[in-house]
C-alpha cells in the first residue's frame, strides 16, 4: 500500500488532542453506518474503511480513507485521501485526492470527521459513472512533489454528482 | 499643475474614509430601523450602494435579511444551562458562551479561533457565518468586538475600511507605497490626480500620470519595456565614455549636458554622444537630441558605422525612444531629489546669505515643481512618438517635442547650475560673493523660464492630447488661429529656411518682446534678452 504525502507535520495542540479524543469517543459509541475505524495509536492520523452503499454502483466495494490531522484541527480542515487504490469516480482523482468542497474552502470548525465521512459516502452513492476526472492526468502529473490537496486551488466541479 | 483641476477628484485619508463610512452606516441604521453592526454587513453586501440596498429592503425585507444572514430575532441565552460547544465539545455553563443570534452555542475560546481563523484568511471574514454548516447566521462586528483578540479586531476594522474603497467604483487607493489615502474621482475628463502625498497617478489605470499618452499606450510602453529589459539594461548605466577621451564619465546631473573633466573637458550631449556645440548648430535653437532621423546621422564616434548597420534594425528605434524616455525618468527622479534640497537646506542657507525670507524664495520650489513635472510628460511624449506612425504628425511631432526639450532643457540647467554659484559659500574669499543684485537677474532668469516652460507644455499636452489634430486641417489653409501657442503645420514647414519658435504669450509687442531664441517676453525697455542674452534685433 502506498500511502502518499505523509506532511511533516506538528504536533497536535492540546485543544486538537481533546477534542479528537471526544471525537474518537463517540465514533465508538455510534459509528457512521459503512465505516470501520482500523484501531492504531496515532490520534494524528486516522485511517478508515469504507463500504459502498447497496444499490450504488460501489456495492460491496472497499476503500480505505486517510485522514491527517493538522496541529489546529478543528480550526484547519483535515486532509482527507482515499489510499490506493481510490475509486474510481468523477470527482476522486487516481492518486486518491477528493474534490469536495468541504474538505477545503467550506470546512468548518463544528464539522466531524463522522460528517465528513457521510458526505463522502453521499458522493460515491451518487456517482453515475465510474470514470476519472477529465483532468485526472494533468492534474495527478502537478502533484507528483508530494503536493498534498490542501495547497490546490481547487474548482469545484458541479455538485449534482 | 496643468490647467484647473477644479473639483475633478477628492483625496481622502483614512480618517475622512472612516467618517465616511460611519456616516452611512448612520444612515442605513436610521432609515431601517436597524442596530449599527446590522447596517454594516447590508452595506458591505451592497457594496455601499446605499439606494439599491433600502431599494431592496424595503421591496422585501424578509429575502435580503435571509440572503445576509441577519436573524431577526436573536435567540435568548437559556439562562444559566449547561451546554456543549458545537466545536471542542467540552461542556459549559451557557453564560459563558455566544451565537450569532442563532441556537448554535459555541465557547469563548472557540470563537476566537474560529474568528481568528477567517480573518488571517482575509476580507473573506466581512461576511462570516455561524460555524453550523446548516446555517447561515452572519457574525456581525459586535460578535467579533466581543470575541476576537485585540489585533484581530483592528485588522477586521481595517478589511471594512479597504472594502469601502475597494468595493466604490469610484474610489481606489494611491498606488504610492506606503501612503495610505485614496482617490474618490468625481467628473470625468483626464485622469491625472495628485495624491497628498504629492505622488501623481493616472487614477485610471493607477500608473504612474501619463498624460498626454492615453493608458493603453502606457500599458503597450511598459510591456514592451518588460519584453526588452535584457537589451536595455545597459541603457540605464549611470556612466558612458567620453567621446573624445574614451575615460568613463558619471551622470550626476540632471541635464543632458555633459563636461568631462579637465583636461579633456570635452563637451557633449549624453544622449547621442555628439558634440554639444553642433547640437546648437543643428537644431538651431538651444538644446534638442529627440529626433531618431537625426540622431543616427550625428553619430561622431567609432562605432558610427556599426551603428549605421544597425540602424534598419527595429531594435535600435525601439532603443532611442526607450533611452530618452528612461533619461527623462532618471532626471525626474534627479529632480525630486533637488527639490527637497531645496526645501530641506538651499533657501536656509539663501535666506541666511542673502537676508531675502523664504517666502520670497518660492521661485525656486516652482522651478522644481515644473521641472518635475515637465520631465514626466517630456518621458512620456518619447512612448507617444514611438507608436506615432503618420508622416506627416510625426515631423510635426518631432518639432514639438523638440522645442519642448530643449526649452525644458534651459530650464532644467538655470536651476541647477545657477543656482549653485549662490549657494557656494567661498570661505577663503578668493572671489568676490555674488551680489544681491546678481541673485535678483536670476530670479528674474529662472522664473521667467519656469513660466516660459509651463506655457509651452500645457499646450503640447493639449495638443498630442488633440492627436495633433491641427496638423491636417492647418495645413489646408482653413484656421489661421490657434489656440495654443504651438505653431501650426504650416509654420513648421515654412520654419525650416527661417526658424519660427513657438509665441509664449500675446504678440501684442507693447507688452514687450519675445526673444528670438528662447521665446522669454521682455520688456520693452531692454534690448537684450534677460533669459538668454540674445540681442532684441
Ligand atoms: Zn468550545
Ligand atoms: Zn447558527
Ligand atoms: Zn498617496
Ligand atoms: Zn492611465
Ligand atoms: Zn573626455
Ligand atoms: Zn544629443
Ligand atoms: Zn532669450
Amino acid at each position: 500500500m502506498t500511502s502518499s504525502s505523509s506532511p511533516s507535520r506538528k504536533a497536535l495542540s492540546k485543544i486538537a488532542c481533546n477534542r479528537l479524543q471526544k471525537e474518537l469517543a463517540e465514533w465508538q459509541v455510534s459509528p457512521p453506518s459503512g465505516f470501520k475505524y482500523r484501531v492504531s495509536d496515532n490520534l494524528q492520523r486516522w485511517v478508515i474503511e469504507v463500504t459502498g452503499a447497496a444499490g450504488t454502483l460501489y456495492a460491496g466495494e472497499t476503500y480505505q480513507l486517510q485522514v491527517d490531522f493538522p496541529e489546529h484541527y478543528p480550526m484547519e480542515a483535515p486532509q482527507v485521501i482515499f489510499l490506493n487504490p481510490a475509486p474510481m469516480h468523477p470527482h476522486i482523482y487516481s492518486n486518491g485526492h477528493i474534490c469536495l468542497d468541504i474538505l477545503y474552502d467550506s470546512w468548518s470548525p463544528a464539522m466531524t470527521v463522522s460528517s465528513v465521512c457521510i458526505s463522502i459516502l453521499s458522493m460515491l452513492s451518487s456517482s453515475p459513472a465510474k470514470q476519472r476526472p477529465q483532468d485526472n492526468d494533468r492534474y495527478v502529473r502537478n502533484c507528483r512533489n508530494g503536493r498534498s490537496p490542501k495547497e490546490t486551488r481547487w474548482w469545484f466541479h458541479d455538485d449534482k454528482v | 499643475m496643468f490647467g484647473n483641476y477644479g473639483q475633478r477628484y477628492i483625496v481622502l485619508t483614512e480618517k475622512d474614509i472612516n467618517e465616511r463610512q460611519e456616516e452611512d452606516i448612520g444612515k442605513v441604521s436610521a432609515v431601517l430601523s436597524i442596530r449599527r453592526e446590522e447596517a454594516c454587513v447590508l452595506l458591505h453586501h451592497y457594496k455601499w450602494n446605499i439606494s439599491k440596498l433600502s431599494d431592496e429592503w424595503f421591496a422585501d425585507e424578509e429575502k435580503v435579511r435571509d440572503i445576509v444572514g441577519l436573524l431577526l430575532n436573536g435567540i435568548d441565552l437559556p439562562n444559566s444551562r449547561k451546554l456543549t460547544c458545537g466545536i471542542c465539545f467540552e461542556g459549559y455553563s451557557s453564560d459563558v458562551m455566544s451565537s450569532a443570534g442563532c441556537d448554535h452555542f459555541y465557547c469563548h475560546e472557540c470563537w476566537e479561533g474560529y474568528i481568528s481563523a477567517a480573518i488571517s484568511d482575509g476580507p473573506g471574514c466581512l461576511s462570516l457565518r455561524c460555524p453550523d454548516p446548516s446555517c447561515g447566521a452572519m457574525v456581525l462586528q459586535n460578535m467579533i468586538n466581543k470575541l476576537a483578540k485585540d489585533d484581530d479586531k483592528v485588522r477586521y476594522a481595517r478589511f471594512i475600511l479597504r472594502a469601502y474603497v475597494e468595493d466604490s467604483k469610484k474610489t481606489k487607493w494611491c498606488p504610492a507605497p506606503d501612503c495610505t489615502c485614496a482617490v474618490e474621482f468625481v467628473s470625468d475628463g483626464n485622469y491625472d490626480v495628485s495624491c497628498n502625498c504629492k505622488f501623481s497617478f493616472c487614477w485610471n489605470c493607477t500608473e504612474e500620470a501619463h498624460r498626454p499618452v492615453n493608458c493603453e499606450t502606457v500599458s503597450r510602453w511598459i510591456l514592451k519595456n518588460s519584453a526588452e529589459s535584457e537589451n536595455m539594461n545597459w541603457i540605464l548605466a549611470n556612466s558612458k565614455p567620453c567621446p573624445k577621451c574614451k575615460r568613463p564619465i558619471e551622470k550626476n546631473q540632471g541635464c543632458m549636458h555633459m563636461t568631462c573633466t579637465p583636461p579633456c573637458k570635452f563637451e557633449f550631449c549624453w544622449l547621442c554622444l555628439g558634440s554639444w556645440a553642433e547640437h546648437g548648430e543643428r537644431t538651431g535653437g538651444f538644446y534638442a537630441c529627440n529626433r531618431y532621423e537625426s540622431a543616427k546621422k550625428e553619430g561622431v564616434y567609432d562605432e558610427t558605422e556599426a551603428r549605421r548597420e544597425r540602424a534598419k534594425n527595429s531594435l535600435e528605434r525601439y532603443m532611442h525612444y526607450y533611452e530618452r524616455w528612461a533619461s527623462n525618468q532618471t532626471s525626474r527622479q534627479k529632480a525630486q531629489a533637488d527639490l527637497q534640497k531645496a526645501e530641506k537646506e538651499q533657501l536656509a542657507k539663501l535666506t541666511d546669505v542673502f537676508g531675502i525670507p523664504e517666502t520670497q524664495l518660492k521661485f525656486i520650489i516652482e522651478a522644481w515643481s515644473q521641472i518635475i513635472e515637465c520631465r514626466r510628460v517630456l518621458k512620456w511624449t518619447y512612448a507617444y512618438g514611438y507608436y506615432l506612425d503618420d508622416k506627416v504628425k510625426s515631423e510635426f511631432f518631432e518639432y514639438l517635442q523638440g522645442e519642448a526639450e530643449s526649452g525644458l532643457e534651459r530650464l532644467h540647467q538655470c536651476a541647477e547650475k545657477d543656482l549653485q554659484s549662490f549657494l557656494t559659500v567661498r570661505s577663503d574669499n578668493t572671489e568676490p560673493a555674488p551680489s544681491i543684485a546678481e541673485f535678483g537677474d536670476f530670479r528674474v532668469k529662472l522664473a521667467g523660464l519656469t513660466s516660459v516652460t509651463r506655457n509651452y507644455f500645457e499646450n503640447l499636452v493639449q495638443a498630442l492630447e488633440a492627436g495633433l489634430e491641427d496638423v491636417h486641417s492647418t495645413a489646408q489653409g482653413t484656421t489661421s488661429s490657434n489656440a495654443t501657442n504651438i505653431p501650426s503645420k504650416k509654420a513648421v514647414t515654412k520654419g525650416k529656411t527661417k526658424k519660427q519658435l513657438p509665441r509664449t504669450s500675446s504678440d501684442n509687442s507693447d507688452e514687450g518682446w519675445p526673444c528670438e531664441r528662447c521665446t522669454f517676453i521682455n520688456p520693452s525697455s531692454v534690448d537684450a534678452c534677460s533669459v538668454c542674452d540674445k540681442h532684441r534685433y
